[in-house]
Formats: C-alpha cells, structure tokens, sequence
C-alpha cells in the first residue's frame, strides 16, 4: 500500500468498500455466520430442531472421541486423502509427460482426457455405480474377459473404499494432468537443449531439469487435489452412502450421515469444526504457495 | 524426445490411458441404445446388438425429466444472475480500486473458495428454513451462488486486472461516470473473462448434488443431479433410462467446460502455469 494508514476513507475506498458491500453480505449471511453457528453448536446440547438448548462444554467432542466407528473413520479420512492424491498425482504426471511429447493426434488426445472433470460428479458416480455392476456391468465381464477374477466391488468394505476411491481418482486426474502438462510447457526448451549438450540421459533430465522446474506446480495442485479429495462427498454418498456397514465413511460423509440421518446435530457440528481446523490449514498453505508462485 | 521409438511407446500408452478414462462414459452411451432385455443380459454385451434409440424419447414420459431439466436450469441460471450481480463490482474493487485490507481480502477469497459446504450445512439448514425457503429453487440459487462467489471474483479480478487502466482513466477525464467506465469500457473489453466466470458458475450450479438433496423435497422441484440420483433410489432401476439421461444431461456440462478449462486451470493453479 502506498498510501498513510489513516487514509481509510478517501473517496476511492469509500467507493471500494461500497462495490464490496453487496458480495460482503451474502459472504455473511450464508458463510461465514453458519460457520460461526456451527462452531457454537459444537460447544452446545441442541435439539433434532438444530436450536441451542444449553452449554455443553467440549460434550460434543468428547461424545465423539467415545465412539469406537470415530477413530476409524478419521484413519480413513487420512488414508483416502493420501492414497488418491498420490494416485492422482502420479498418473496425471505420466499423462502429462504423454502429452508433452509431439506426436499426431495430439489435441485430440488431451481434449478427450479432460472429459472426466468435465463430466459432472454426480452424475460419474452414477455412471460407475452401474459400470460396477457385478451381473451386467461391463467392467467386472471385461476384467473376466481378460482373465481377472474381479470382487462385487460395492458390497465388501474392502472393495468398495478402494472403488470409491477409484472413482474419486477417475474424476481426479485430468485436473493434475492439464496443470502439470501446463508447467511442463513452461518450461524453457534451453535448459533441456543445455542438459543434452551436457550429454544427459532422458531419466537425469527429468530428474535434474523438469521436477524441480515443476516443484510450484506441483505443490500449488497437490494441496487443492489434498482439500477436493478430502472434501469429496458426492462420489461416496452416491456409490455407497458410506456403506457397507460404515466401512465407507470419511469425515465428510459422516457429518453428513449423523445431521441427517441421524439427526444427532451436536457431535456432527462438533466434527464439522474439526474439518473446518484441517481445512483452514491446508487451505492456509494452499493459499501461501499459490501467491509465492504467483509472484514469479 | 521425437525419435520413431518413442512414438511406439506414446501410442500405446496414450489409447491404453484414454481406453481407461473414457470406459464409463462408453459404458453410458452403449448402454443408452440398448432394449432392456440386453441390458439385463448375461453376459453382457460390449456393444449393443440392437439399436433401440427410443430410450431417448421413452424418458421423457416415464419420469419428469422435462421438469428436472428446468429446475436445474433455472437453478442454474439465477446462481449466475446472483453471482455476476456481486461478482462485477466486488471484482473490479478489488483490480482498480486503492482501499485498506485489499491484500487481506484476497487471501481470505483464496481460503474461502476451499471451504467445503458440508462444514457448514448444518446451519445453513437453519438459515435456509429460517428464511422460509426449504423446498424452494431459491434456496439452491442463493446458496450455490454464495459458494461460487469466491472463486468467481477471484477468476475475473484477475482478468481486469490484465486489462490495462489508461482507457478507463482517459473516459473518466472525459467525464464518463464510474459506472459508465464499467459498463462501456471495461465490460466489454473483459469479455472472455465474464464469459469464464459465467461459464463457471452455470455449470457447478447445473451440478450441485448435496444442496439439493439436503433443502429439496418434493420431486417436482428436484434438479437433474437429485432427479437422476432418485432413479436408482427406485427398487428396480432402468439403467438404459438413467444412462439415457446422463447422457443428456451431460452434454451441456461437457461442450461448456471444455470452453473454459485453460482459464480454470490458470485461476487454480496460480502464475506457476502461465505458460
């Protein structure tokens, strides 16, 4: 800022502050007051009406830690995240790397790769549901065609977290792929020409040039790929509604799943804060690398 | 990286990759034309032996598709009346404006953009009943239109700012009003960029799922995501409908998103992709 710190209200900020106003109010009323209604709550007894009816103290909280399901719904939470952001990560590079090669066919290629994030997420995960199907779905008679001896995916709870999971990565990776194929194009042919002078392998120039040339992009689309997975709702509720038996629940469907089906507002409130804290952290760190590498 | 031998390993590996991302969607469309008889056929079949393309028009009669598809869009639609109406002057304070706090409320767009819905769904409910709008399109509009909010000042501030100042100054000497600037100078030369915003607004208001099956009840109101979601809530569900649908639903989606994913990209991914 360039101006002296007791200029709020000249004219320009006055104007700032009233173009703002509207955007402001509707950031109020239906974000950041719910969110501070929830956090009440979770310090609250409320009733199935969602009103406060008296203080709990950290009730809510401790209600929580009680229940045998909660600590494995966490380690799950903890487990989806890392195993379908690292999922993603990986083959969206291997599809980037793909894509930065010159070859015919190209653009055709990288558009239809983009249509699974520009499908709609409700409507994939009904598209897989049905994909699933252990009686008439394609997948699991071609998996027998080629010679595989495939699970009801969506009955066992092994199964059915890792083909949520898939599901999750599925709507995942052309995300990961475009911005990763983005910052492959960023980067200088020179250093690569250079590297070759030098007389460098194919492997060290990947290792030695693009990933660390990568590293921003890297960091910046892991961390918004580590809030989305954590937050995916859609892809559970609609395949499995957390089931067989829980064995699919993660934090966000749970929540879901103890206000509404449950009707027990008090310790769901008091998981939402606890999402909120992870969310606001990762998020925080989102934000900082994304103006670091902005700057540049 | 352009010797013959790596195209023998890109081909492969491309059509293997794309076989694998696109099988679902293979799956819709082949099951789409099939008669029910071979979609409850076991084994079944790759590709349909019959093309039954009345599917398509079946639908129409056997659920309120026709309904489903003018809730999603007028939910779709007022979501971005309401986003565009904040979304313009909030944005263009933010890339033209001197005002205190500025930097701080980019940050806070940033994070905020990142809050799930689900954290605070539970209030919301309240607000949402509180204001008399359960079961209510509205309750949709305003809700999917404050939760893009962020994301959308965010994309097109960027873009104004790309827009270099000196045209708007000189019509302000020239005693244009600030709104005159806006609306005949600055708007129109931003195009591309309310474009994207637009753009990105329709489509996640076309598809958003967990608002609407938490504040819609009736099955008259529901939008496409929680119309086509109830067909498998259905004790025998007809898949060669519901792939017929999707297949419907999707294309709006698809075609729309295609046209805006280098700037969503960008505005994700931050200044690291500028390529």
């Amino acid at each position: 800022m360039m101006y002296k710190k007791g200029k709020i209200w000249t004219t320009e900020s006055r104007l700032a502050y009233l173009l703002l106003l509207p955007a402001a109010v509707f950031l109020i009323v239906f974000m950041f007051y719910p969110i501070v209604f929830v956090i009440l709550m979770s310090f609250f007894k409320v009733n199935k009406l969602g009103n406060l009816v008296g203080f709990f103290g950290t009730g809510n909280f401790e209600s929580l830690l009680k229940l045998p399901e909660f600590g494995s719904v966490i380690v799950r939470s903890c487990l989806w995240t890392a195993l379908a952001v690292a999922a993603k990560t990986a083959i969206g590079l291997v599809i980037a790397l793909l894509l930065n090669v010159e070859f015919k066919g190209r653009k055709l290629a990288r558009t239809l790769i983009i249509i699974p994030w520009a499908s709609s997420i409700p409507i994939s995960a009904m598209l897989w549901q049905w994909t699933y199907n252990n009686d008439f779905g394609l997948l699991n008679y071609t998996l027998r065609f080629l010679g595989f001896n495939p699970p009801v995916w969506l009955a066992f709870p092994r199964s059915a977290f890792f083909a949520n999971m898939w599901v999750d990565i599925w709507c995942g990776i052309p995300f990961m792929a475009l911005v990763f194929l983005a910052g492959l194009q960023a980067i200088p042919q020179e250093l690569y020409e250079a590297a070759e002078v030098d007389g460098a392998t194919s492997l060290f120039k990947f290792r030695f040039v693009t990933l660390p040339l990568l590293g921003g992009v890297l960091t910046v689309a892991t961390l918004l790929s580590i809030l989305w997975t954590f937050n995916d709702f859609n892809v559970i509720y609609i395949l499995t509604k957390g089931g067989p038996a829980n064995s699919t629940d993660i934090l966000i469907t749970y929540i879901y799943k103890y206000a509404f089906q449950y009707i027990k507002f008090g310790p769901s409130a008091a998981m939402a804060v606890i999402t909120f804290v992870i969310l606001m952290v990762v998020s925080i760190f989102y934000a900082r690398n994304y103006f670091r590498e902005g700057v540049q | 990286m352009r010797s013959r031998g790596t195209y023998y390993l890109v081909y492969p590996l491309v059509i293997f990759l794309l076989l694998v991302l696109l099988f679902p969607f293979f799956v819709m469309i082949s099951t789409s034309l099939k008669p029910v008889k071979e979609v409850y056929a076991n084994p079944p079949h790759w590709i349909p032996q019959t093309i039954h393309l009345t599917n398509f028009s079946d639908i129409w009669g056997k659920y309120p598709l026709g309904s489903y598809f003018k809730n999603s869009f007028i939910v779709a639609v007022g979501t971005t009346i309401i986003n565009m109406l904040l979304c313009i002057p909030a944005a263009y304070a933010i890339a033209r404006l001197r005002f205190v706090g500025k930097n701080f409320m980019m940050y806070l767009f940033l994070i905020v953009q990142m809050f799930s819905p689900l954290i605070v769904v539970i209030s919301l409910f309240k607000v949402i009943s509180r204001l008399g709008l359960l079961d209510n399109l509205l309750a949709l509009i305003l809700t999917n239109g404050v939760f893009t909010l962020a994301f959308a000042i965010w994309l097109l501030s960027g873009y104004f700012r790309g827009i270099p100042k000196e045209i708007e100054e000189a019509a302000l000497i020239d005693g244009c009003s600030r709104f005159q600037t806006i609306t005949r100078i600055l708007l129109p030369i931003a195009m591309p960029g309310v474009v994207t915003t637009v753009i990105y607004t329709f489509i996640s208001a076309w598809n958003e799922f967990m608002f609407a099956l938490t504040f819609i009840t009736s099955m008259e109101k529901r939008p496409l995501t929680l119309g086509l979601y109830n067909f498998i809530g259905r004790w025998a569900v007809q898949w060669q409908y519901l792939m017929a649908a999707a297949f419907l639903a999707l294309i709006p989606v698809v075609i729309l998103f295609m046209l805006i994913e280098r700037e969503l990209v960008q505005g994700l991914a931050g200044g690291a992709v500028k390529g």
